[in-house]
């Protein structure tokens, strides 16, 4: 048994307290509830095995109250802009504390002494604050003999930093042996400074596109009209309750999942079910949130409203997808894991071939060159070498309209094998067009009736049959339709019908020859026919037609050795013809949102599988947080856009092939930038190891160490810039 | 078909209270509860019986009494 304090919103008189205790004493798991009016608050006491404090919240709502609970999305978010902000501001103190120690070393390092000392307060802050934890980092993974590249970072830096202190404070001790005293702080400094600078950049783009999703996302009207007391309000989506009745009008989405209380409408359910053609709702009729109310004024009673919907049930499963994703292991990360053992070798030996090949009295030297093995080994563009390369990709991605919000997919579209496209919305438009139009009888007077009676008919494929056919407005004397079969109407004292096929030879006669002239219907088109009483004047066929770069698309992809899938939840005959059409042969019809996704885990079931997937609903969603690259089109729905890496903002399917192009190209420059990330510094190891000393005593000096800094950095960078040019 | 009842619905928030057991009922077409006026009348349009609307209306903690037509 739990005891708990909530303060209730929406209590004014006595009436309410009275309804709230009642509300809440009648709910199953509470042992009591008592209600203080004054103080706006209820003390309940509650089996927290059966009941929640959510639930109470939920019950309260139903009756119009509030129960104040912090919301978890609120505070997880708050904690994410604040990471963002700390991650900034270290990266800022950082830089601010590094430029003086590196100008201190590159152009004053003659000064006196007191730049050194200078110096290493600098340094020791840079380490202390901003760059701690890196230490702390290294020293977790340590403990399970793991190296990143935090390790080498906090190994390289450390050593430097101890070393170079021991020669400000003590300079003599080295010097007794013949060896310069050396500084190394501004390698120390400015690796942290850009390594945080890497950090940042990378945080910033994914802060940045996430910022444009939820641009997206507010394009959607977050109010509702509730009928109240017999009058209408607006209210926020928020405040909406159970068994609130809500008035959705022609052009706006169902906000709730509920019955149809009163009006009727065809609501566009595509988003859920897949299917483009609008299905039409009467009295009693469930509708689900997110769907679309295409034609008429509807009251909807809700029954399941915020997180109870099937919409936010699904935005559940993605979400449980998304949190199941192993991360991917960063490239810097998988070479340092590599690099920082062997450097430590290298060291190790250096030590030892010093003190094998000379003697005993070289150990001082053997000392100095091992620590000065590692104090190089840590390149300072290693932090710039994946983020500047994914910086200049995303912009370059953004400029051709692909928006990627988590760079790790960029990564991962450049090995992708396997494509998985859902059908309708993706590769085909998403709306039926007319795609065959045969007319027996040309004259202008018939078309101009049959534009008259679509646009009276109000049916969902009314729009393209208008849009398609061409004639000049008449006024009909009459019409009428007949639920699900056509609409028919007087002009000139005829009849004249439009419609399915199957209701017009049952109204009216058509001669055989004029059948046997009728056009071949493809699988996937729908027929519409225009007869009056004793003839046919025309056949039309609609299709929902492929985009218009999907072919060069899906070609170019199965080109490059990419296999090609399409999920559909439309009819096996549909989904044939449309694969045939773009030779992709590995198609499943009918499939539930649910099925998708365990699709898209059987593909991705072979060990080399990269699979994206390519979607724009909620019914894609699942696959979409499943796959390894999930693509949406930014026509889609709120969530296909939240939970994909990558959204193509103009649907184009060729904007996919450049995604792949780019996310190729970056991938390739980020291999090279940390090739030569390191080149620099590998270089200088042999220096550092004391190589040249035999031969002109020559050892590791700071002047080496900041030009193997400057080059690394400098080839980076501009090798990133490359990215920008060169590519269509 | 239009009733009139007398209730003891007081307040906006006792409004509130009784909208969810009204408006699940689909068959009621239109509701409303004048609070200004002292018998705090509640109008319904519907087609179940009066006696129905007067148990929905307890069902919710609330009592209403069937007004004769005028």
């Amino acid at each position: 048994m739990q005891t708990g304090n909530f303060t209730v919103r929406g209590m004014t008189c006595a009436s309410c307290a009275a309804s709230v205790e009642s509300m809440l004493q009648s709910a199953g798991g509470v042992a009591d509830a008592a209600v203080n009016f004054a103080s706006n608050s209820v003390q309940v006491k509650w089996d927290e095995t059966t009941i929640s404090p959510t639930d109470f919240k939920q019950i309260l709502k139903q009756i119009g109250y509030d129960l104040d609970l912090h919301t978890d999305r609120e505070t997880q978010a708050k904690r994410n802009e604040e990471e963002w902000i700390a991650a900034r501001n270290r990266t800022f103190v950082a830089i601010a504390l590094a430029t003086p120690v590196f100008v201190l070393g590159m152009f004053f390092m003659h000064a006196g002494g007191w730049v050194h000392w200078v110096s290493m307060l600098l340094t020791a802050a840079v380490m202390a604050f901003p760059g701690r934890h890196f230490y702390t980092n290294a020293a977790k993974r340590a403990r399970f003999g793991q190296a990143n590249m935090d390790t080498l970072v906090a190994l390289s830096t450390a050593i430097a930093f101890l070393y170079s202190a021991v020669n400000t404070v003590y300079p003599q001790f080295i010097q007794s042996y013949g060896i310069k005293a050396e500084v190394y702080f501004e390698s120390a400094a400015v690796i942290i400074a850009f390594i945080l600078l890497g950090k940042y950049f990378e945080e910033k783009a994914k802060h940045k596109s996430g910022e444009a999703i939820q641009q997206l996302m507010q394009l959607q009207p977050n109010e509702v009209t509730v009928i109240k007391n017999g009058l209408e309000e607006r209210i926020s989506i928020e405040d909406v309750k159970p068994f609130d009745r809500l008035l959705v009008k022609a052009g706006e989405r169902i906000p709730v999942d509920g019955v149809v209380a009163a009006g009727s409408s065809f609501v566009d359910e595509s988003m859920l079910s897949g299917e483009p053609v609008p299905v039409e709702k009467q009295k009693k009729s469930s509708v689900f949130a997110g769907t679309f109310n295409q034609s008429g004024l509807i009251t909807v009673l809700a029954q399941k409203v915020g997180e109870g919907t099937v919409l936010s049930q699904i935005v559940e499963a993605v979400k449980k997808a998304q949190g199941s994703k192993a991360p991917v292991q960063k490239k810097a990360d998988a070479i340092a894991a590599v690099f920082v053992p062997v450097v430590l070798v290298v060291a190790v030996l250096t030590f030892a071939l010093w003190l094998l090949i000379g003697s005993l009295s070289y150990l001082p030297q053997a000392i100095n060159s091992a620590v000065a093995v590692l104090v190089i080994a840590c390149p300072c563009a290693l932090g710039l070498a994946t983020p500047t390369a994914l910086m200049v990709g995303m912009g370059k991605a953004a400029t051709s309209g692909i928006l990627i919000k988590d760079a790790t997919q960029l990564e991962l579209a450049a090995k992708v094998n396997e494509v998985v496209f859902d059908k309708t919305g993706t590769l085909t438009l998403g709306k039926p067009q007319v795609s065959t139009q045969q007319w027996f009888a040309e004259d202008e007077p018939n078309k101009s009736v049959f534009l008259a009676l679509e646009k009276a008919s109000g049916h969902p494929l009314s729009l393209p049959l208008i849009e398609a056919v061409n004639a000049a407005n008449v006024t009909l004397e009459q019409h009428q339709t007949v639920a699900g079969s056509g609409v028919w109407g007087l002009y000139g004292g005829q009849a004249f019908f439009a419609g399915k096929a199957e209701w017009i030879a049952e109204v009216a006669e058509i001669p055989k020859a004029v059948q046997e002239k009728l056009p071949l219907f493809a699988a996937d088109e729908t027929v519409v026919m225009f007869a009056k009483k004793n003839t046919l004047l025309a056949a039309i066929g609609l299709r929902d037609a492929l985009k218009p770069d999907a072919k060069e698309a899906v070609a170019w992809l199965q080109n490059q050795q990419i296999n090609c899938h399409m999920l559909s939840g439309d009819r096996p005959e549909v989904a044939q013809e449309i694969a045939k059409q773009l030779d992709i042969r590995h198609v499943k019809a009918g499939v539930l949102p649910t099925e998708k996704g365990a699709y898209l885990e059987q593909v991705k079931n072979n060990d080399k599988a990269v699979v994206a997937m390519l979607g724009d609903g909620i019914n894609d969603a699942e696959a979409l947080a499943k796959a390894d690259v999930g693509v949406a089109m930014a026509q889609g729905t709120d969530i296909a856009l939240d939970v994909a890496g990558i959204t193509l903002m103009h649907g184009k399917l060729t904007d996919w092939v450049s995604a792949i192009k780019i996310a190729r190209k970056t991938s390739r420059v980020i291999n090279e930038n940390l090739f030569w990330a390191f080149f620099y510094n590998v270089i200088c190891i042999p220096v550092a190891a004391g190589l040249l000393y035999p031969f002109n005593g020559f050892l590791l000096s700071p002047m080496i160490a900041g030009a193997a800094m400057a080059f690394s950095s400098v080839t980076v960078v501009l090798n990133s810039l490359r990215i920008k040019s060169g590519l269509k | 078909m239009e009733h009139k009842f007398k209730t003891n619905i007081n307040c906006n928030n006792c409004i509130n209270a009784v909208t969810p057991f009204l408006n699940k009922e689909i068959d009621i077409e239109r509701w409303e509860v004048d609070t200004e006026n002292p018998n705090k009348i509640l109008t319904v349009n519907t087609d179940l019986s009066a006696d129905e609307v007067v148990r929905i209306v307890e069902e919710a903690g609330y009592k209403a009494a069937k007004l004769e037509q005028a």
